[in-house]
């Protein structure tokens, strides 16, 4: 959309500052968001409950791979011997249907693949995005013809569509977690890249910005001085929302057959083999389900956490009188930008998975 | 068949490989628990059978299904020079007369084969169904533009590998004649007993050459059989039969035929057609599937649940699932590599992966455990249950590999559980016991199809299936083990290039045999004997179990198909 | 910037463009595709003179540039192809013809898309009421316990993939509650009613999915318009909370729910593959991945020509609502 939308010439707006004084603020703002902090540190454990993967599953004595043919019973189905799928002091959170593996074992280890990939594809996303929509908003009229241009091609892809291509494509001796962020990194830059080009086009219009290019800077000077602080609110509130979406892609690349490989285990290939054994197994699907919902719910109160400290626009909304008119038009022109939850279209063709 | 779709995951073991496009239904095995509960258990004439399936029949030319024995819902628009028994079990792995008087009558040496058609046979419009249209119906499997079939008419018909279908070759095949109306004879280039078997494929269907609009034909195939296409949308995804009322049940011992009607839905997510059988609430209480089986999800369900399970129709199809070795691929030259590969193998994980015990028996032959396939039970290197670690270590230390091992195994991503990543891991598993380190290596399912069968591109150590084109020995063994279908240059399927002479010459002498009984003695006996040079670690032998609905009665499911037979179902 | 005829022009000209480009990525992609397109198309056990045969049927043997180069003339003037028995004619634009199936893709596209419109617009009608309602409710009532069930339940749909929504939604609704049948498509025109009933199921799962995005927009587009000068007067002016909310602060949300609503639609349209799959939906998003597994280029590119044109255009339809909505923005 944001092609056809040049924003109207905003005034200046305080967002920008920089500095130490910009940090402290941004921490003592984000501290007094009671939800935010809880997100926070549930994402910290979440992270920290992959990186530590090996030594969570080495204090429990199981891992990931090994097969307990012994715990299932073969005769319906494989379906996991003993109460609540087999959950005990061995098997903390039960045993996978048919193989008798190690679920807490898979589930941590499936963090690491499902979080890794994830995050990885988003600094991907983002990478390519700041490059493109800040050469875009700052390039002559030619430059900017050509990266929109192919940013509208980029967003008219489905996604699901080339990520099968392209996975099939590629041998399978390339390590599949990087190329799986690859490829949704690769492909799912779209609307971040326009959201990025229409902030940048409205930082442009700002006096300081002004100054500097009256001033005889470089643009690449201006760029890295004036712009991307400016652009740090949108770009970090959109990113804690792609990891969510990322996770959910992963999903539906995996349902669709061409996600991360076994035994390498991650969530999405979890609720894709467990979403069948919903009746006899509940837990099987209950496990990785919650764990998608708990990463999500947390990054997402989390980027709105960080908005709401980085942008004093959303602050101004709690005090009465101080709201100008000026800055919820600012916002306007980028508001399907710092607030699409989802951005519409790195979603294309995953909407439904990812969310 | 064509490839099976990433989407028809979950279906468990349902592609009968190469056969299955034809689908056939499956269900409710040797009765007694079939017997449905209560009521008048007789089948009776009427109603509206539907048939709730995932993969849409895009294939409805005879030309182009690759069935085993007619296929289930095509059968019932194709009638064949011969057909299976539609029988229970064993009974149900012969071969019967259909639209001919008898199963063939061989000339001497069994490279002449004679047909009778029987009388008052019709097409749906009310002409007759002479030799002329079933000769012009097989020419047409021979273009290109209809190909798809089985390989036996052009590797077997004298000519046959040079014909190019009767659109480019207006003249027609010299070794199919048909000196009048009712008599059809086939002159073979070698002597081949199972040319009863070969006539039940839907090549051997009658088509009028008026009616004929090649590629668009299957919008709209002329039936000899029991229904008639009335209605076929989207390419096959939406089919509606309802009788054909020339066709008469005089000239067919075959086909039962009870429904008035049947409604073929398809493109349906595997888990929702089990989920719609259980439940069985309104037209679905008479409702079958010929393509969708059980998956162990849905089995464990299904046996805590007296009801459901009187609802299953259990079956055996031949079809096995096996490691295959690729002896020109370094370490597997060693035949000791291969054996201890044998003997490390946990049959019970593999299984339990592949859906568990009732999913799945042990094979430790190659030859389907059935009969007609000539079954001789052999374990040349005994793995036990769960492997035999200690033995495979012990023949990997006369190999000279003491320390251990470091392999690669190849197998398809899709979600088949037959050649996919949950089989593979589960071998990974029980190898790693045996000091055999596994490193997986997965394919998407063309890329595995490719390489597999490509003689340069064949990896040492893959997953592989086989499924039988017929319940004999013969389409098993020969193409996998007769040094003489070694293909350079396309699909080869002869994946271990076995080329012993004294095989392709037991295999030239059994297909002389028109005695079938004795061929599969033969065949059993072969099969042992090839066994010893373990190119194959054969893992498990599939079993079929389906759901059908509350209503529906007449269950029979043959050990040809191992589904339920939809000519034979009744709904009232 | 010669006025709205002037922004016509140019989305066409861009379209096409767009297009163009689009066709071309997907030949090239799709060409590299592994799998021996004619051995699939053939059969497994085709012989190697019959794959040369179907190879030289279907130009397999013609450099990328002559394929597409007859692709775009069957596109401008048609085709014409045999049936074996006959020829027929493919009129322009000509998407080609399947290699699996021998059917023209354009007919295959235009019985496929109804039904995955009819998919999309139900669903539409479904995330919009659901997410712009709980957005509503939660700017409304913010910080109270109804806004956190309601935010926390959107949240849900959008962490749990729609295949498992889709899946215990028809298991507990149509096999346990036996409220709804299991859904099969029904074309409107044979029967609206049994049309709808069957999609209720389809149109709540993909809507589930999609609705957070909306209500989270919708609740900070709100409390960023309740921020603003005019509404801080109308309040001093002691007009009532309902109609602050209702009359003021919806309306200043309607265009970034606009912009986000087209963009939504126009990627469902053959982005919905696992709600069709799941749901046995014969659209265009199950069609076009069961094309992909057995590289039917013909079919794949055709179909992602559609679905980049349903999004090309939401998107210049969305410029053009967006600008009704908020006229501060200039159509470019």
């Amino acid at each position: 959309m944001s092609e056809a939308l040049v924003a109207s010439p905003a005034p200046a707006a305080d967002s920008s500052a920089s500095g130490a004084s910009g940090a402290r603020q941004f921490w003592r703002r984000l501290r007094a968001q009671r939800a935010a902090l809880v997100a926070a540190a549930v994402v910290a454990l979440l992270v920290l409950v992959a990186l530590a993967a090996p030594l969570l599953t080495a204090i429990e004595g199981q891992d990931p791979t090994t097969y307990h043919p012994s715990l299932v019973d073969s005769a319906r189905g494989g379906v996991p011997v003993g109460p609540l799928g087999g959950i005990g002091a061995d098997h903390w959170l039960g045993v996978e249907p048919q193989t008798g593996r190690d679920l807490f074992a898979r589930l941590v280890y499936g963090a690491r693949v499902s979080l890794g990939v994830a995050i990885a594809a988003t600094l991907v996303q983002v990478l390519i995005a700041v490059v493109v929509g800040v050469s875009a908003a700052l390039g002559n009229r030619w430059v900017d013809q050509v990266l929109s241009r192919t940013t509208e091609i980029i967003v008219a892809l489905p996604l699901m569509i080339m990520s099968l291509a392209l996975l099939a494509i590629v041998p399978g001796s390339f390590p599949r977690p990087v190329l799986v962020a690859l490829v949704i990194g690769l492909i799912a830059w779209g609307t971040l890249a326009k959201i990025v080009r229409a902030q940048t086009l409205t930082l442009k219009q700002l006096d300081y910005v002004a100054a500097a290019r009256l001033s005889g800077w470089s643009t690449w000077r201006i760029a890295r001085r004036d712009l991307l602080p400016g652009l740090a609110a949108p770009l970090i509130t959109y990113s804690a929302l792609l990891v969510p979406m990322n996770i959910g892609v992963e999903a539906a690349l995996s349902f669709l057959g061409v996600g991360v490989k076994p035994p390498t285990p991650s969530w999405g290939q979890m609720l894709t083999a467990a979403d069948v054994w919903y009746q006899a197994a509940p837990q099987y699907l209950l496990l990785p389900a919650g764990a998608l919902f708990v990463t999500v719910l947390a990054l997402t109160v989390l980027g709105d956490g960080v908005r709401t400290a980085l942008d004093p626009r959303a602050a101004s909304r709690l005090r009465v009188g101080t709201g100008r008119r000026g800055e919820a038009r600012a916002d306007a022109g980028t508001t399907a930008g710092t607030d699409l939850p989802r951005p519409g279209t790195p979603a294309d063709g995953t909407k439904e998975a990812t969310a | 068949m064509r490839q099976p779709s990433v989407t028809a995951r979950r279906v468990a073991a349902a592609s009968v490989s190469l056969i299955v496009a034809a689908g056939a239904a499956a269900c409710g095995p040797k009765d007694n628990d079939a017997k449905s509960p209560g009521g008048d258990s007789q089948p009776h004439k009427g109603g509206t059978l539907t048939v709730l399936n995932s993969n849409p029949q895009s294939d409805f030319d005879p030309a182009r299904l690759y069935t085993s024995g007619g296929g289930n819902v095509p059968s019932l628009v194709f009638r064949t020079l011969t057909t299976r028994n539609r029988e229970n079990g064993a009974a149900g792995a012969q071969v019967v007369p259909d639209l001919a008087t008898d199963t063939g009558r061989p000339s001497k040496n069994a490279t002449v084969w004679t047909y009778t058609l029987k009388e008052g046979l019709k097409f749906e419009d009310g002409t007759p169904i002479t030799s002329a249209d079933i000769k012009y119906g097989i020419e047409r499997s021979f273009a290109a533009e209809l190909s798809g079939g089985a390989p036996y008419l052009r590797d077997w018909l004298i000519g046959g590998a040079d014909y190019q279908g009767p659109y480019k070759d207006k003249k027609g095949l010299a070794s199919i004649e048909t000196p009048d109306a009712r008599t059809i004879v086939f002159h073979l280039n070698k002597p081949e007993g199972e040319f009863p078997y070969l006539a039940t494929q839907t090549q051997f269907t009658p088509v009028p050459k008026a009616k004929d609009t090649g590629t668009k034909y299957e919008e709209h195939p002329v039936s000899s059989g029991p229904y008639k296409v009335v209605k076929n949308e989207n390419d096959g995804e939406r089919l509606t039969l309802e009788r054909n009322t020339h066709w008469s049940a005089s000239t067919d011992a075959e086909r039962k035929a009870y429904p008035d009607r049947i409604d073929v839905r398809s493109g349906l997510d595997s888990s929702v057609i089990n989920q719609r059988l259980s439940s069985s609430q309104g037209a679905d209480a008479a409702a079958v599937t010929t393509d969708t089986n059980l998956g162990p999800a849905e089995l464990a369900k299904v046996t805590g649940d007296k009801e459901l399970a009187s609802r299953v129709g259990t079956g055996h199809f031949g079809y096995t699932n096996y490691i295959a070795f690729n002896p020109k691929v370094k370490p597997f030259d060693n035949p000791k590599v291969r054996q201890a590969i044998a003997y490390a193998v946990d049959r019970t994980s593999v299984i339990n992966a592949a859906g568990g015990s009732s999913l799945a028996e042990p094979a430790t032959t190659y030859l389907p455990n059935q009969k007609s396939f000539g079954y001789t039970p052999y374990d040349h290197f005994p793995a036990g249950a769960s492997g035999n670690a200690a033995k495979a270590k012990a023949v990997l230390a006369e190999a000279g590999y003491k320390n251990g091992l470091s392999v690669t195994l190849t197998h398809s991503n899709s979600k088949d559980f037959e050649t996919s990543p949950e089989i593979a891991t589960a071998i990974q598993d029980a190898l790693k016991k045996a000091g055999i380190t596994v490193k997986l290596q997965g394919l998407e399912e063309n890329d595995y199809s490719d390489k597999i069968h490509g003689a340069k591109t064949e990896p040492g150590f893959f997953l592989a299936h086989w499924g039988a084109d017929w319940p004999s020995g013969g389409p098993f063994l020969a193409p996998i083990f007769d040094g003489r279908q070694i293909v350079e240059d396309g699909a080869n399927f002869n994946t271990g290039f076995l080329d012993d002479k004294s095989v392709n010459a037991e295999i030239d002498a059994i297909n002389k045999l028109t005695d079938l009984g004795k061929a599969a003695e033969r065949w059993g006996a072969l099969d042992k004997k090839i066994g010893e040079q373990a190119l194959t670690v054969p893992l498990f032998h599939p079993v079929y179990k389906r759901l059908y609905g509350k209503g529906v009665k007449n269950i029979v499911i043959s050990d040809w198909t191992g589904v339920l037979d939809i000519s034979q179902v009744a709904v009232k | 910037m010669s006025g709205f005829g002037g922004f016509v022009l140019r989305r066409t000209l861009g379209t096409v463009i767009t297009l163009f480009a689009i066709s071309v990525i997907v030949y090239v992609v799709f060409y590299a595709t592994p799998g021996n397109v004619a051995q699939i198309t053939c059969g497994p056990r085709c012989s190697p003179a019959q794959v040369h045969q179907v190879a030289e049927q279907l130009r397999l043997g013609d450099p990328l540039y002559v394929r597409y180069g007859h692709f775009l003339q069957g596109l401008l003037t048609g085709q014409d192809y045999s049936t074996g028995t006959s020829v027929q004619h493919c009129p322009a634009p000509c998407l080609g013809l399947s290699y699996q199936t021998d059917q023209q893709v354009m007919r295959l596209i235009l019985t496929k898309l109804p039904v995955s419109l009819s998919l999309v617009f139900g669903a539409m009608a479904v995330w919009l009421v659901l997410g712009v309602g709980t957005g509503v409710l939660s700017a409304w009532r913010r910080g109270r316990l109804s806004e956190r069930v309601l935010t926390g339940l959107t949240l849900a749909g959008q962490a749990t993939p729609v295949f498992v929504i889709g899946l215990i939604l028809m298991i507990v609704v149509c096999g346990q509650l036996e409220l709804l049948p299991f859904p099969q498509y029904v074309n409107l025109s044979d029967d609206p009613e049994q049309w709808a009933w069957n999609l209720v199921l389809p149109w709540l799962s993909l809507a589930l999915v999609e609705a957070a995005a909306f209500a989270r927009l919708t609740r900070s587009s709100m409390l960023e318009t309740l921020a603003e000068d005019h509404i801080r007067t109308f309040r001093a002016y002691g007009v009532g909370e309902r109609s602050v909310i209702g009359r003021h602060a919806v309306r200043g949300a309607l265009a970034p729910i606009i912009a986000l609503n087209a963009n939504t639609f126009g990627s469902a349209v053959g982005g919905a593959v696992l709600t069709e799959t799941l749901f046995g939906l014969p659209g265009i998003g199950q069609e076009l991945v069961h094309a992909v597994n057995v590289v039917d280029l013909p079919v794949v590119v055709g179909m992602v020509l559609v679905i980049g044109f349903f999004v090309v255009i939401a998107n210049a339809v969305a410029d053009v609502l967006y600008a009704v909505a908020d006229r501060r923005v200039v159509l470019a």
